[in-house]
Formats: C-alpha cells, sequence, structure tokens
C-alpha cells in the first residue's frame, strides 16, 4: 500500500460542481473561465520514504496538499491518503498524519504550551514526541510558558514542527519546514526526520530550498503549472544529469569531443572545459594519458536538474 | 460537537463575555430605576401632547411601566450593540476570522469534520448569547429591586423572555455564522450580517414611529422579540416559531455549504 497515491487528480478552481456549494463560487467565477491549478496528477508516495514535492510558486504544491488534506475537493480523479479516499475519508486521514503548513498562523494570544496542548487535544491522541521534538528544536518550557504573539519568526516555525509531530503521525505532510530555521535548527530538524525515517514514518515533503530536498529525500516530483514533469528517485535524478569539468594540463589536449557522454568541449591556453552526462568512466578513460595537472568535477546540484527540466518544459 | 474546541473558545472569549455581561447588567439596572425615578413625569409629558404619540412605543417599550422600561432596555441600540459583539461579531468572525488569519487550517489539519467545527462554534455563539441575555435580565431585575418596583414584576414571564431573546439574537448569530462559513474573508461575511442587522432594526424602528410604515415591521426579525408582551402575560407563540425557523434555515444552509466548500490557501 501507499501512503499517498493519486490518479489523474485535478483541480480547477472556478469550476462549477454541485447545486449549493458552489452558489457563491458561481457568482464569483461568472465573468472569469476557470483557473486550472493542477492537471492530472500521477503519483505514489511509498510507506516509509521521504517524497520531496518540488515547484516554484503558484505550481500546484499547495493545491496538492490541500487535496490530500480534504481542505479542496478535486475537480476529476481521485487521491487515497493511507489507503483512504480523501474526500470519503477526510477526518479519518487526518486523526492520523501531522500538517506544517507553509508560514503557519498560531493563536497569538495563547503560550506555546496551551497551543500545543490544545492542538494535541484536537489530534485526539497523546503528545507521545513533544518532549523528545522540544528537546532538539531547544524549545525550553520557559519558552513555551511565553505568549506565541512574542515569539519570532524561527520560534513559531519550531512550534509548527512539534504540533505537527507530536502525535507522531504515520504521515507527516510539511509544507516549507526550514522557513526561517537557522543553520543549526535545520540541521536538527534533518536528524528528526532521519529519526521518524528510521522509524518506519512517511514524510510528504514540498521545499523551494533544493540542496535540502536534495539532503533528505529518497524521491523528487516536480511540478509545473500544475503538471507533473518529474519523478525520480533523488540519486538517479542526480546521475542522470550533466556536471561541469575543468581540466588543467600540461601537453596536447586531450581529445574529448568523441567520448560518449561528453558535450560542450572548449579548450582554453592549458585547460579544457567540458559537460558530462551519466557515468564519468568514459570521461576518465579518454584522459588516461593526458598530463592532468588539476581537475575538478562539479558535484550534480538538484537545482539544476530542476533548472533543467523547467528549461525543457519551456521550449516545449 | 468537540469539546476541546469549544473550551478553546470559551477561553479566547472569556474576557470579553465578562466585560460584555457586566455592560449589559448596568445597563439593565438602569432602566427599572429611570422608570422608578422620573416614570410618571415621562407619562405626564407624553399626556400633554407635547411629544408625538409613536415616541411612547419606540420597540415596543416606553419608561411608564416596569415591563415597559424593562423592554426598552432589550430593543434600544446598547443593548442590542452589546450582545451583538457575539451575536455579530464573533459569529461572523468565528469561521472567515480564522480562516483570514490562517488558523483555520491548523485546527482543520485535526480529525475535526467542518460540520462539528460548526456547531461547536454555534454552541459556543448561542452560550455567549445566553449568558449575555441572562446578565441584561439580571440587571433589570436588579434595578427593579433597587428601585422598590420588583413587585410589579412577574417573575413567571422571565424565562420566556430569556428564551425569545436569545432565539432572537442567536437567530442573528446564526445569519453571521452562515456568512462566516460562505465567504474567505472577514468583512464580507461581517459587512452582509450588519447590513441585515442594520436594515432590520430600521424597519422595525420606523415601523414602530410612523404608522403607515407598520407593514414592513413583520420584516424586521426585531420585531418577533415583544419583550413589554411577553412581561405582561401575552406572549405570541408564532414569534418563537419564526425566529427558530430563521435560525434552522441558517443552520441547514451553513451544514450544506460549509462541507462542500474548497478551502484554498489563504492569501
Amino acid at each position: 500500500m501507499h501512503a499517498i497515491e493519486t490518479v489523474g487528480l485535478t483541480k480547477y478552481y472556478g469550476h462549477r460542481s454541485g447545486l449549493v456549494a458552489s452558489v457563491l463560487e458561481r457568482l464569483r467565477a461568472s465573468t472569469s473561465p476557470p483557473i486550472r491549478a493542477l492537471e492530472s496528477l500521477d503519483i505514489a508516495v511509498r510507506e516509509g520514504e521521504i517524497f520531496g514535492f518540488l515547484g516554484p510558486n503558484g505550481s500546484g504544491k499547495s493545491t496538492t496538499i490541500r487535496l490530500l488534506l480534504g481542505f479542496l475537493h478535486p475537480t476529476a480523479g481521485r487521491g487515497r491518503v493511507l489507503g483512504l479516499d480523501t474526500v470519503r475519508d477526510s477526518v479519518t486521514i487526518r486523526r492520523r498524519l501531522g500538517y506544517l503548513p507553509s508560514g503557519i498562523a498560531l493563536y497569538d494570544t495563547l503560550t506555546g504550551e496551551q497551543l500545543l496542548d490544545y492542538l494535541g487535544e484536537l489530534s485526539g491522541r497523546p503528545a507521545s514526541r513533544r518532549a523528545e521534538l522540544c528537546q532538539r528544536l531547544e524549545l525550553s518550557s520557559r519558552t513555551l510558558k511565553r505568549l506565541v504573539r512574542d515569539y519570532s519568526r524561527g520560534m513559531r516555525q519550531k512550534v509548527g514542527i512539534v504540533q505537527a509531530l507530536q502525535h507522531d503521525p504515520e504521515l507527516a505532510i510539511l509544507d516549507e519546514p526550514t522557513e526561517g530555521l537557522d543553520p543549526l535548527m535545520q540541521r536538527a530538524f534533518y536528524e528528526i526526520l532521519d529519526t521518524l525515517k528510521a522509524e518506519g514514518r512517511t514524510i510528504f515533503f514540498s521545499s523551494h530550498v533544493l540542496s535540502e530536498v536534495e539532503r533528505v529525500c529518497d524521491r523528487v516530483a516536480i511540478v509545473r503549472e500544475g503538471r507533473l514533469v518529474a519523478l525520480e528517485e533523488t540519486v538517479a535524478l542526480l546521475a542522470r544529469r550533466k556536471r561541469n569539468i575543468l581540466m588543467r594540463f600540461t601537453g596536447a589536449p586531450p581529445r574529448l569531443e568523441t567520448v560518449s557522454g561528453i558535450t560542450n568541449v572548449e579548450h582554453g591556453d592549458g585547460y579544457v572545459t567540458c559537460s558530462v552526462e551519466g557515468s564519468v568512466r568514459p570521461f576518465l578513460a579518454a584522459i588516461a594519458d593526458a598530463a592532468v595537472v588539476d581537475l575538478t568535477i562539479e558535484p550534480a546540484r538538484l537545482e539544476e536538474a530542476f533548472l533543467e527540466f523547467y528549461d525543457a518544459a519551456e521550449t516545449t | 460537537m468537540n469539546g476541546a474546541l469549544l473550551r478553546h473558545t470559551w477561553r479566547l472569549q472569556r474576557t470579553k463575555l465578562a466585560i460584555v455581561s457586566i455592560a449589559l447588567t448596568v445597563w439593565g439596572f438602569l432602566l427599572p430605576v429611570i422608570y422608578a425615578r422620573f416614570g410618571s413625569q415621562f407619562s405626564a409629558l407624553m399626556q400633554s401632547g407635547m411629544l408625538p404619540k409613536q415616541f411612547a412605543r419606540f420597540g415596543g417599550g416606553d419608561v411608564f411601566s416596569l415591563a415597559g422600561s424593562m423592554a426598552l432596555g432589550f430593543i434600544h441600540p446598547i443593548a442590542i450593540i452589546l450582545t451583538s459583539v457575539f451575536a455579530v461579531g464573533f459569529s461572523a468572525s468565528a469561521v472567515a476570522g480564522e480562516r483570514q488569519r490562517g488558523t483555520l487550517e491548523v485546527a482543520l489539519a485535526r480529525p475535526i469534520s467542518r460540520r462539528v467545527l460548526y456547531v461547536s462554534l454555534l454552541a459556543a455563539s448561542f452560550g455567549f448569547i445566553a449568558i449575555s441575555i441572562a446578565a441584561l435580565l439580571a440587571g433589570s431585575v436588579g434595578g427593579a429591586t433597587f428601585a422598590g418596583v420588583v413587585k410589579e414584576l412577574a417573575f413567571r414571564n422571565l424565562p420566556l423572555l430569556w428564551l425569545n431573546s436569545v432565539l432572537l439574537f442567536g437567530a442573528f448569530a446564526a445569519i453571521a455564522l452562515a456568512a462566516s462559513v460562505s465567504f474567505d474573508r472577514l468583512t464580507p461575511a461581517l459587512g452582509l450580517t450588519l447590513g441585515i442587522v442594520i436594515a432590520m432594526y430600521v424597519l422595525e424602528v420606523v415601523g414602530s414611529l410612523w404608522p403607515a410604515a407598520e407593514v414592513l415591521q413583520p420584516y424586521s426579525l426585531f420585531h418577533y422579540l415583544k419583550a413589554k408582551a411577553i412581561l405582561t402575560g401575552s406572549a405570541a407563540p408564532f414569534d418563537v416559531v419564526v425566529l427558530s425557523s430563521v435560525i434552522l434555515m441558517a443552520i441547514l444552509w451553513a451544514l450544506v455549504v460549509f462541507p462542500r466548500r474548497d478551502l484554498a490557501a489563504p492569501s
């Protein structure tokens, strides 16, 4: 069973479905065509994996998350979370998951402790992980006794993470979870994710910070204008993408133009630059006899893969 | 209904509830005292013909009898504004305000259906109104006692006055909550409800002051609270039926519309 599965999941805003429910929506949408927020999304998130969900603003990430939580009703297709239908079984699903919205809004007139107590009570499950999470994120009991309105952006985000995970959910949906966290807290958060993953929990992770997705996610999906443009293992995605090479040498330059996987070869005075795609073995074999002085192979970055997908999509 | 949500709502509103209740108690206290001190003078002034007779019928209340003065207290703008803190203000912002602030999705990410959320907020709203009206009544009884006119009061009619008043302001609360679940932002929900309350109040007041406009009064919900008639033992059960019907229709609207609505990301 998949933790999350969507089949042809589609959402148009301003779409007319149902009689009474859409009366107000109809009035608003009567002069404008429906907005295609998500178009036929097919993804399957395996149990126990950390799944990255990437895309720029307005690409359909938040719409997807809200469909999974039952906040939105699909125009077409269906979604299943933990084997349950996102429309019919929305309440049961929410009993078993934790959710951190992007830029979480909290009740400012409560203390951190009151807020966590209240949200824990609403969850209907004991806050078995709260102490551990607070300790890892350095949220002291003294801090939790202060009003939320006095918290900094980072403190609010820490409380947001705790409220999402304190009841030890089977699935966590985290939208931009490290927003506002300093590098030390980001590291602490990644360690929390590692622990959860080791315990078999599933994390659905949406982020703009590609380096952190690259660090923590097993697989990534990339969406653009409401459509899925890639869904792959992070490692495979990185392995497939081009890496830039700078090589300095003495004597005759190596012949790289005909080597498999090598492109963009440019020669300079005592150096050559090129790009390699896939395995580096053919490249290494080609330079075996060259008098190499220095060799730099830039690591593959998810950011470049992400931009490549977007460039490719732009040109099609 | 969700107990945790209900307790949380009460905790957030308790200071406001205390202030409104104290203010209504003081207001309720004043009118029987005014009647006891100046009632006969006002009566003489009216009988002299210096003031139009319609002024003696404002909202079905007057200051020439204890029942009339208490009734005036219920229909006076001061009482309406104070009670509307919860009937309109709290109810209109209960969903739309939380949605605008972004806190609604934090609550709805928990295993609570929208209907349960709505019913919990409706129960809280009715509770606040019930306490506010009880405070107003308690103030009136206190004022009558203080002024030494409490013997004129038929205590057996007070529960019906309380119920009818709760139903009137409960109807506005149900309308406000129905608006609240129908809009993404507070302004239209609050604006719509305030517009309805003000329009109905104008219809009632104009109808009570201008005989030719009496025909407009049945279109106002305020017309279905006849506090003086209740206190003098001539209550009309139809009023309760009308107010209950409005409440039921507003609840039905909210229960149908809210679960079917899309809750897009707060902007």
